[in-house]
C-alpha cells in the first residue's frame, strides 16, 4: 500500500503541465511552442499556490516534471511515427509547424534509448540529462535536484552530452522503437 | 561496457579534457594503460565533445496542442467489447468515457489509463492491484467496479455508471443546509469505512467524485484507482485555487506512505466547503456549526496521528455532531452557546485565581526564608504562569478561533493537569509552612488550594462536558 512517490505524484503534475497546455491553447497564439522551463516553472508556481502552505518540495516536483516532460515528449514522437507509419494522417499541420518551430531537429526516441542505455551505466549523468534537456533546469537547479555541486553537473552534463550525440548519430535514422 | 570500464572512461575522459589540446592525444595512450579499447572510446568521445556543437543545448520543446488530446477515443469508437459515447472526464491518470458495453448492453464508465503512462510499470501493477481490490467492496455508497481490462496494451476499467450530478455542482450552487452536508459527509465515511476494510485507500476524494444520483443516493466514485476530475467543471473555473492537491492531506502531496487517514483529510475539507463554500485554511472563512466544525478541523490535521484514527471514528464523530449541531443554531464566528460562554468564563476566573495566588505565596516565601522558601516560590510562580497562559489560550481560542477549540483543548491537556497539580501543591505545601507563624495566611493558602482543586475536579468537568458534549479525558 505504499507506491513509490515518483508514480503516485506523476498524475498531479502531469496534469499540471496538461492543464497549462490546454490554458495556452486557448488564450495565446495557436501553434505556439513552449520550452520545457517555461512549462515546468509555471507548473510548479501553480501546483505550491493551489495549497495554502508550502507542502510542494520544489525538488521533488522537478524530478518528476522532468520525467513527465520526457515521457510526454516521447510519447508524442511514438504516436507521431506510428500515424506515418499508415496510421491516420490527423496531425499533419501540427507536424508541419512543429517542424518549423523546434530548433534543432533532436530525434527523441533516439535520445531516449540512449538515455536509458546511458541509465544503465551512469544513473548520475542520465539524470542530469533528464533534468537538463527535458525539464529545462539550470545548472544550478540541477545540483540543488540531484544534491552535487554545480561544478560536477557542468562535467557530468559535458561527458553525458558527448556520449549521447554519439549514440544517437549512430543511431539507424528511423530506429526500431524506442525500448524501455 | 561494464560500469567499471564505465569509471575508467569517466576518469580518462575528465582527466584528458584538462590537457591543452596539443598533448591530448599523448595524454591519453598514457593514461590508458595499454588499454586501446578504452584510449579508442575516451578519444571518440573526446571528438564528440569538440563536434557537439548546440546538442541539447537548449531544452526541449513541446507544442501544446500536441499533448492536449494525447489519448482521445473518439465517439463511436469501438475498444473491445464496448462503444465509447462521449468523455465524461480527464485527469493526470487518463480520461473516462461513457460507454456501452456491447454484450451485456448496459451503460459503463471507463477509465482509460493515459498513454502517458505506458512505461510506468509500477504504476500499471498498483492500477490492477488496486481495481482488484476496489472490486471486492460492495457498499452501497460506492460504485462498483465490473472489469479491469488490456486492450491493446492500454489498461481500462470499467464501472458503474452513475447517472446524477456532483457534489462540486451542488456547492457551487452555495453552502448546503447543514443537516444535508453532514447526511452526505456521513455517508462519505460511510463509504471509506468499508473502503478501508478491504484494503482500498481513495487517495483522491474531492466534490467532483462524490456523485449525487437522481434519487438522491450519494456515490464515492473512483476508489484508489484512475484519478480524473471533471474537465468541464475545470474550465469553468479558471483561475480557482481548488484543483486536487487543496484536498490531498500533506503526507500524501509530499510522496509519504499514505493510509486510510489521507481519506480522511479529505473528507475534512469536503464538509468544510459543503457547509461554507470554502476551503479550511481559506483567509476570513464563513461560520459554520460548531460541532461540525471541530469535525472538520481534527481531519484536516497535518500529522495523520492527530486525525480520527480510523473512517468508524469519523463515522461516530459526524453522528454526534449531526445530533448536537441539529439542536441548535450555533455558528463558530457569531454568538457562542450560553454553555460555552460559561466554560469560557470558569477560563477566565481561574486565571485570575491563579495570578492573584501569586501574591500571597510571595507572603510565605518572607516568612518561610532561605532556600526552601525561595523554591516553593518558584515552583507556584512558574506552575502559575503555565496554568495562566493555557487558560486564557484556550479562552482566546474559544472567542476567536472556535473551530481549533477542541484541538487546542485536546493539546493543552497534560500541561494543565501538570500545571494544575503543581500549583495547588505548592499553595499547599506553603500553607503548611507558614501555619504556626501566621495562620491567617495558612487559612488562605490551604483554602483556596482546596477551592481551586475542588473546581477543578468537580466544577470544570461540568462546564466542560455541558460546552462541549462529553466529559474531558483527564
Amino acid at each position: 500500500m505504499t507506491p513509490d512517490p515518483i508514480s503516485a505524484l506523476m498524475p498531479l503534475v502531469y496534469e499540471e503541465l496538461r492543464r497549462i497546455a490546454a490554458g495556452y491553447i486557448r488564450h495565446e497564439r495557436p501553434g505556439q511552442t513552449l520550452q520545457a522551463t517555461a512549462l515546468v516553472n509555471e507548473a510548479f508556481v501553480r501546483l505550491a499556490s493551489e495549497r495554502p502552505r508550502p507542502f510542494v518540495d520544489r525538488q521533488h516536483f522537478l524530478a518528476i516534471a522532468a520525467l513527465s516532460m520526457r515521457q510526454i515528449l516521447v510519447q508524442r514522437a511514438r504516436a507521431r511515427k506510428a500515424a506515418k507509419r499508415g496510421g491516420a494522417p490527423q496531425r499533419v499541420t501540427l507536424d508541419e509547424h512543429l517542424m518549423s518551430a523546434a530548433p534543432p531537429d533532436i530525434d527523441v526516441l533516439a535520445l531516449d534509448e540512449a538515455l536509458t542505455r546511458l541509465t544503465a551505466l551512469d544513473p548520475e549523468q542520465a539524470r542530469i540529462v533528464e533534468l537538463r534537456y527535458f525539464g529545462g533546469l539550470t545548472v544550478e537547479e540541477t545540483a540543488d535536484v540531484v544534491g552535487v555541486s554545480p561544478a560536477t553537473v557542468k562535467r557530468q552534463w559535458a561527458m553525458a552530452r558527448a556520449w549521447l550525440k554519439r549514440a544517437v548519430d549512430s543511431a539507424p535514422a528511423d530506429g526500431s522503437d524506442g525500448h524501455q | 561496457m561494464t560500469r567499471e570500464q564505465w569509471e575508467r572512461l569517466k576518469v580518462l575522459f575528465h582527466g584528458v579534457l584538462e590537457q591543452p589540446v596539443e598533448k591530448r592525444q599523448e595524454w591519453l595512450t598514457l593514461h590508458a594503460h595499454g588499454d586501446d579499447v578504452l584510449a579508442r572510446e575516451a578519444e571518440a568521445l573526446l571528438l564528440a565533445h569538440d563536434t557537439v556543437g548546440d546538442f541539447l543545448e537548449s531544452p526541449a520543446v513541446v507544442d501544446p496542442a500536441e499533448f492536449a488530446d494525447l489519448d482521445e477515443l473518439r465517439s463511436g469508437m469501438r475498444i473491445g467489447s464496448y462503444e465509447i459515447d462521449q468523455e465524461i472526464g480527464r485527469g493526470g491518470m487518463g480520461i473516462v468515457y461513457l460507454a456501452r458495453d456491447l454484450q451485456l448492453g448496459r451503460q459503463v464508465a471507463l477509465k482509460a489509463l493515459s498513454r502517458l503512462h505506458d512505461g510506468n510499470t509500477s504504476l500499471r501493477e498498483r492500477m490492477r492491484r488496486e481495481a482488484r481490490a476496489a472490486a471486492t467492496i460492495s457498499h452501497p455508497a460506492i460504485a462498483t467496479v465490473y472489469a479491469l481490462e488490456e486492450i491493446d496494451g492500454r489498461l481500462i476499467i470499467a464501472s458503474e455508471y452513475i447517472e446524477g450530478h456532483s457534489l462540486r455542482s451542488e456547492i457551487e450552487r452555495g453552502p448546503l443546509e447543514p443537516t444535508r452536508a453532514l447526511a452526505v459527509a456521513i455517508d462519505i465515511a460511510g463509504a471509506l469505512s468499508a473502503a478501508h476494510d478491504a484494503g482500498v485507500v481513495h487517495r483522491d476524494l474531492k466534490p467532483e467524485n462524490v456523485l449525487i444520483t437522481t434519487t438522491g443516493a450519494v456515490k464515492v466514485v473512483d476508489f484508489g484507482i484512475a484519478h480524473v476530475e471533471n474537465v468541464n467543471t475545470r474550465l469553468t473555473k479558471e483561475g480557482d485555487v481548488i484543483g486536487t492537491p487543496a484536498y490531498m492531506a500533506p503526507e500524501q502531496l509530499i510522496g509519504g506512505a499514505i493510509d486510510g487517514r489521507a481519506d480522511l483529510y479529505a473528507v475534512g475539507v469536503i464538509l468544510t466547503e459543503m457547509l461554507t463554500g470554502q476551503h479550511p485554511l481559506a483567509p476570513g472563512r464563513r461560520p459554520m456549526p460548531v460541532a461540525a466544525s471541530e469535525v472538520a478541523w481534527r481531519c484536516i490535521q497535518n500529522d495523520p496521528a492527530d486525525r480520527y484514527p480510523s473512517a468508524r471514528d469519523l463515522l461516530a464523530a459526524l453522528e454526534r455532531a449531526k445530533t448536537s449541531d441539529a439542536g441548535r443554531e450555533s455558528f463558530t464566528s457569531t454568538s457562542s452557546p450560553s454553555t460555552r460562554w460559561w466554560w469560557e468564563f470558569h477560563q477566565a476566573a481561574a486565571s485570575v485565581v491563579y495570578a492573584v495566588m501569586v501574591w500571597p505565596t510571595w507572603l510565605a516565601r518572607n516568612v518561610i526564608g532561605g532556600q526552601q522558601g525561595n523554591a516553593i516560590f518558584i515552583v507556584v510562580l512558574a506552575a502559575a504562569i503555565v496554568a495562566v497562559t493555557l487558560r486564557l489560550h484556550l479562552w482566546f481560542t474559544s472567542r476567536f478561533y472556535p473551530a481549533e477549540l477542541e484541538w487546542a483543548r485536546a493539546r493543552a491537556m497534560a500541561w494543565m493537569l501538570a500545571s494544575n497539580t503543581v500549583f495547588l501543591m505548592g499553595l499547599v505545601v506553603a500553607g503548611a509552612l507558614v501555619g504556626d507563624a501566621r495562620p491567617v495566611l495558612a487559612v488562605i493558602e490551604i483554602a483556596v488550594a482546596v477551592g481551586a482543586g475542588a473546581a477543578f475536579t468537580v466544577v470544570e468537568p461540568a462546564t466542560t462536558k455541558a460546552a462541549f458534549g462529553q466529559p474531558r479525558r483527564l
